[in-house]
């Protein structure tokens, strides 16, 4: 797992509503992770957790000016570093 | 004729724009062997030639991960026999998310096909202040270039202008791969056959599919020799080893490409970018609290639509076809002709026609739903509840949509894009209880469950509960044990764009409920009227035993000494007695041996035949058993019957309230409707699903109804 300069690692599902960040690096099977890129989710792109769904899974995210949701188990493999 | 192709990411405008530039000359079917449905349609060109339009699925990527993105690729590479490539390509981007929209259309552009990129929603994104160069993008892409808005109609013109001429092919290359991995496919493209079936153009885009091919392409294996797809696995083995990552190879350096055309042919206001509207409506309407109880009454207006706006057409369409049958009826002689027409061929046409409300509107509210961009909100809301069965929050809406029918609620399964998922939830949403049970609940819950006060709730209410409880229960055993057996597999990345929100197109609305329904009529209707015919037959044949002829004198007598009252009660009978000695009446006796467990005997029998028209019918045909007719909407005597019906063999009373119950239990498991049948053989494009349903749904409720009788008496509510 990367680590920041901090020496603290998260991951995605790790981030607060509201909370911005840079992605580091997809730790998910090659073609999930292909799949994910081409949505635009390409290391060192800058990412949002813009809320989490009323039952707390799955999280809305904006990346590239577009908002996705995605499950808590997809993103608990995508790392990131502060923005 | 010309033949073009209409292609984009979802949510960018493509059925709306088809929809603007086809009208109502549309065609709807499936490419041959899979469950993507073929969009078709006719457009007037500017020299008066016509084009045949074809309306690709939405796609993210040439590299599918969907059966419907699967299509797109096979037709842009020239593999789907059925579709030839096309003269030109419309690509339709929304021109408000360049960065995103402009990744596939990258992909595209390099296949060397004609193409023209066409910018929709021109006018939300002058609303939002970005100023786009057409021109540079023209340049810098090598198409032509156009800005139009679908939904206003503006651009149009123009539009059908550039169709009419011959484009030539952009001959730009994006594509970024590595040196060693274009060495690879490079080595791969040699391996290719040299085979007339294989356009030359398409072999690297072959190479380059065949490389990140996970193994479900079975079109790809189908093309290519097994050496080069052997090949082609055994190089994407090494790379995963030796390069991870190598997947990713050329997905950064688009989206790098992108990024640089966008900074120059885009300028955008100062200030924070994206749709803020979108922000303000989502900050409620997927809030923590109101968002939930949003959707829970925004779902209950749906369904009281569903069933309660549609009965009033459904009367109507009945009445209708009441009166033209009568009407029919007396133009015909008497006898076997005039009996299959109006019996068997209008009244399944009746059949066929009932359910279109209810499809029409559905869809009318799905549609809106779905265009507004609320459809993938309810699905980020609900996701978390399905997910506990296998599924993903897309397969709610058509689940809750059963309650009313299963028909509408399998049809709007199509917006489910994982097939797994999606075939699961054909399987469930026959176990919602219809609104074709209630009567049948309703005739049994009155006749066997007393009306008595348990707590701060009555019997027949909690019983009626149960119903409902039972079905839903029964889908979700069935859908966690199909997604471990038959349905199971994949590799399932649950991801879903969020659309900004938009006014949805009227027209494209009313386009799509006209088109639910037509489809419903022509593909399911044709089933529902063979097997109505059939049944009809079963019910009428053979014509006047012994029993019936004594009755018919007895008739004639009371005809000729003018005892109107006799003669209406003998009428009755006769039917009864035809009834029983038809085709499905010896059914009845023939299959009481399996249902005499259940606590059912051969009268039962006849109604559990002739609800394969549809279940309501139960309630008639108990009444023509029991000789009491269809006298008004009245179901009391008909309930007193069965409470006093005697066992002739036994002397003793021929059902008890348990029976009632378990008979309950059978009509909530079981799969009596032919409808619904013909609906799963054409959602899914074969024989094998509705049967496998058929099979296993009538398997449960047999399981089941024998459970609760023999348990019933076991523990002593025989009686």
């Amino acid at each position: 797992m990367p680590a920041d300069a901090n020496g603290a690692s998260r991951s995605l599902d790790e981030l607060v509503a509201g909370e911005r960040a840079v992605i580091a690096s997809l730790e998910c099977p090659p073609v999930i992770a292909r799949r994910l890129m081409e949505l635009g989710l390409i290391p060192g792109t800058a990412i949002e957790l813009v809320r989490r769904a009323p039952l707390g899974d799955p999280i809305e995210i904006a990346v590239r000016g577009v908002h996705l949701w995605l499950r808590s188990s997809e993103a608990r493999r995508i790392d990131v570093t502060p923005a | 004729m010309r033949r073009i192709a209409i292609l984009g990411n979802p949510n960018a405008g493509k059925s709306t724009l088809f929809n603007a530039l086809t009208g109502l000359r549309q065609k709807v079917g499936n490419y041959p062997g899979v469950t993507v449905e073929k969009k078709t349609g006719l457009c007037d060109l500017p020299s008066g030639r016509r084009a045949e339009v074809v309306d690709l699925p939405g796609s993210y990527s040439l590299q599918p991960a969907s059966p419907d993105e699967m299509i797109v690729r096979d037709v842009l590479l020239g593999l789907q026999d059925d579709t030839p490539p096309p003269d030109l390509i419309v690509f339709v981007v929304d021109a408000t998310n360049l960065d995103r929209h402009l990744y596939l259309a990258l992909q595209v552009i390099e296949l060397g096909r004609p193409l023209v990129l066409v910018l929709n929603m021109m006018d939300a994104a002058a609303a939002q202040g970005l100023g786009i160069d057409v021109a540079a993008l023209q340049r810098r892409l090598g198409v032509p270039v156009l800005g139009i808005s679908a939904a206003k109609g503006e651009g149009l013109d123009a539009l059908r202008a550039v169709m009419d001429r011959d484009v030539e092919p952009s001959t730009r290359h994006f594509r970024e791969w590595p040196t060693h991995l274009q060495r690879v496919i490079d080595r791969l493209e040699q391996r290719l056959p040299r085979r007339a079936a294989l356009p030359e153009r398409a072999r690297r885009d072959l190479a380059v599919a065949l490389l990140l091919d996970h193994g479900e392409d079975d079109v790809l294996a189908r093309r290519v020799s097994r050496d080069a797809l052997e090949d082609a696995h055994m190089l994407s083995r090494r790379l995963d080893e030796f390069s991870p990552g190598w997947r990713g190879g050329d997905v950064a350096g688009r989206y790098e490409m992108i990024a640089a055309l966008v900074a120059e042919a885009v300028s955008s206001p100062v200030g924070p970018r994206g749709d803020t509207r979108s922000e303000k409506i989502d900050r409620v309407l997927t809030h923590r609290i109101y968002g939930p109880v949003i959707f829970i009454l925004l779902m209950g207006a749906v369904f009281q639509s569903v069933f309660a706006w549609a009965q009033p057409l459904m009367n109507l369409i009945d009445w209708a076809v009441g009166d033209a049958g009568r009407l029919i009826g007396h133009a015909l002689p008497a006898g076997a002709l005039r009996s299959l027409v109006v019996d068997g061929i209008i009244a399944g046409v009746g059949t066929t026609l009932t359910f279109v409300p209810q499809i029409a509107i559905l869809f009318l509210f799905l549609s809106v739903l779905e265009d507004s961009g609320y459809m993938a909100r309810a699905a980020f809301i609900m996701d978390r509840v399905m997910s506990r069965v296998g599924l993903s929050g897309r397969s709610f809406i058509p689940l809750l949509s059963s309650f009313a029918c299963a028909i509408p609620g399998i049809m709007a399964t199509r917006s489910i894009d994982n097939r797994r998922d999606r075939f699961t939830t054909i399987m469930i949403a026959p176990f919602m209880s219809c609104s074709a049970r209630l009567p049948v609940y309703a005739l049994l819950i009155g006749a066997f469950i007393p009306n008595r006060w348990v707590g701060f709730l009555t019997l027949p209410g909690i019983t009626l509960f149960s119903m409902y409880f039972l079905g839903i229960v029964a889908a979700i055993v069935v859908a966690w044990a199909l997604k471990r057996t038959v349905l199971k597999g994949g590799m399932p990345l649950y991801v879903m764009e969020l659309p900004p929100y938009r006014r949805p197109a009227w027209r494209s609305v009313l386009t799509t409920v006209r088109e639910r329904s037509l489809l419903f009529m022509q593909k399911a209707g044709t089933v529902i009227l063979a097997i109505s015919v059939v049944l009809w037959f079963l019910a009428s044949y053979p014509k006047g035993g012994e029993a019936v002829r004594a009755l018919e004198a007895q008739r004639t007598q009371a005809m000729a000494a003018g005892d109107s009252a006799q003669v209406a009660a003998l009428d009755l009978r006769v039917a009864g007695a035809n009834l029983q000695e038809s085709f499905a009446g010896r059914a009845g006796r023939l299959i009481e041996p399996a249902i005499r467990p259940l606590g059912f005997d051969w009268r039962i029998g006849i109604g559990l035949i002739t609800s394969l028209a549809a279940r309501e019918v139960m309630v008639s045909t108990m009444a023509t058993v029991f000789n009491i007719g269809n006298a008004g909407k009245d179901v009391q005597p008909l309930r007193r019957s069965l409470r006093e019906a005697v066992d002739a063999r036994t002397g003793q009373r021929a059902y008890t309230p348990l029976t009632g119950v378990s008979l309950m239990v059978f009509y909530v498991l079981a799969c009596q409707c032919m409808s619904t049948l013909a609906v799963v053989r054409r959602e899914t494009n074969s024989w094998r699903w509705p049967i496998f349903m058929l099979v296993m749904m009538n398997a449960m409720a047999w399981l089941a109804s024998f459970a609760v009788y023999q348990g019933g008496r076991a523990l002593g509510f025989g009686a």
